[in-house]
């Protein structure tokens, strides 16, 4: 179950970068989970509330934006979204392909309440 | 109360990608190919690191990582042969690479040829994790389904090789060797694919060329001259 893992691992640089922009309640966590990146969405979930109890003791929402995988084909560039796990370029039929989108898992935004105003977005 | 929102934007990996790509320089450098195998319980990762070892005897340096959940008997096995530490996890399913790194300290961090690492048997979490390896290797033993590719694409996707093991089983058992690489071959058209049996030694002479080809192309080639450093 290396879904855990991964939230502690989130969550420790939820918890950084919050106290450097400030520090504040954290309300909501927004993370990308690719269809490749070997996450099953809801074992991070329930590993999130298991943790974030622990992290965080006010309410914090997890956002997850599932992302389909698309690849990219080395000899003609065809753009296409990988279905069935077929990874064969659909225009030339040779590949090989380069994936492009979702093999990732990425932290978003972290949505933060503050009694004081502070610096707001960064980049 | 002021609500904000922090643009992140960052794979929550990139540190960990970060360290294993700077220790995959480091060992490139000094002249050792690391090589992470991958597979289910049982598939006979240890038979093909036994069939290796006596393969090279004399010739070529290697030295195993080895990592389980509890005991150290697969590093038993390997110990006679060649310098080997266990990685015990104590429950986790995966190894991470600040455990490799804590079993290349144990053995001296020595400067072999070919350093393998045994993952955790198990197709799923293995394959989220890089652990500084110039070669990723799924093995797949004959007895355990030609179907696998399909239920485990990522294992496979992110494996530059795959192994047949057990393949003196064939008679017995309902797999084809033709529908697990056509079904592989879907998710990475790029897999090598070889073949072996380390009871008959089968294949282990066709492995140990492909491993050193490996070392040529992503030792030799990149880092001139090689093991002087």
């Amino acid at each position: 179950m290396h879904e855990r893992s991964l939230v502690q691992t989130l969550l420790n640089q939820v918890q950084q970068i919050v106290a450097d922009d400030g520090g504040g309640v954290v309300k909501e966590i927004q993370v990308q989970v690719g269809d490749l990146s070997g996450v099953e969405p809801l074992l991070f979930e329930s590993a999130f509330t298991e943790l974030a109890r622990e992290w965080f003791p006010q309410e914090c929402r997890l956002v997850l934006d599932i992302v389909p995988v698309k690849a990219e084909c080395r000899l003609c560039g065809q753009c296409f979204e990988v279905q069935d796990n077929e990874f064969l370029c659909p225009a030339c039929g040779t590949g090989p392909v380069e994936v492009i989108q979702g093999d990732q898992v990425k932290l978003m935004s972290i949505t933060v309440d503050s009694e004081n105003s502070v610096s707001g977005a960064k980049s | 109360m002021n609500t904000r929102v922090l643009s992140v934007r960052r794979d929550i990996q990139a540190e960990q990608k970060a360290d294993a790509a700077a220790e995959r320089e480091r060992l490139g450098r000094r002249g050792t190919l690391v090589i992470n195998l991958l597979s289910s319980p049982g598939s006979g990762k240890t038979s093909l690191l036994e069939a290796t070892a006596r393969h090279w005897a004399g010739r070529r340096s290697m030295a195993v990582l080895v990592g389980d959940l509890e005991t150290d008997r697969d590093a038993q096995r390997l110990a006679p042969l060649v310098p080997v530490a266990q990685l015990t996890t104590g429950g986790a399913c995966h190894l991470e690479l600040p455990l490799v790194q804590r079993g290349l300290q144990a053995l001296g961090d020595p400067a072999v040829d070919f350093l393998f690492i045994e993952n955790v048997g198990n197709l799923v979490c293995p394959a989220s994790h890089d652990l500084a390896e110039h070669l990723r290797v799924v093995l797949i033993s004959t007895t355990e389904g030609d179907d696998k590719p399909g239920k485990y694409p990522k294992m496979f996707r992110t494996s530059q090789a795959m192994v047949v093991t057990k393949q003196d089983l064939l008679p017995h058992v309902p797999f084809s060797i033709e529908a697990v690489t056509e079904d592989a071959l879907k998710i990475q058209p790029e897999l090598n694919v070889l073949t072996t049996c380390a009871i008959d030694n089968s294949g282990i002479q066709e492995w140990c060329e492909f491993l050193e080809q490996q070392y040529q192309e992503k030792i030799e080639s990149v880092y001139e001259p090689a093991g002087n450093q």
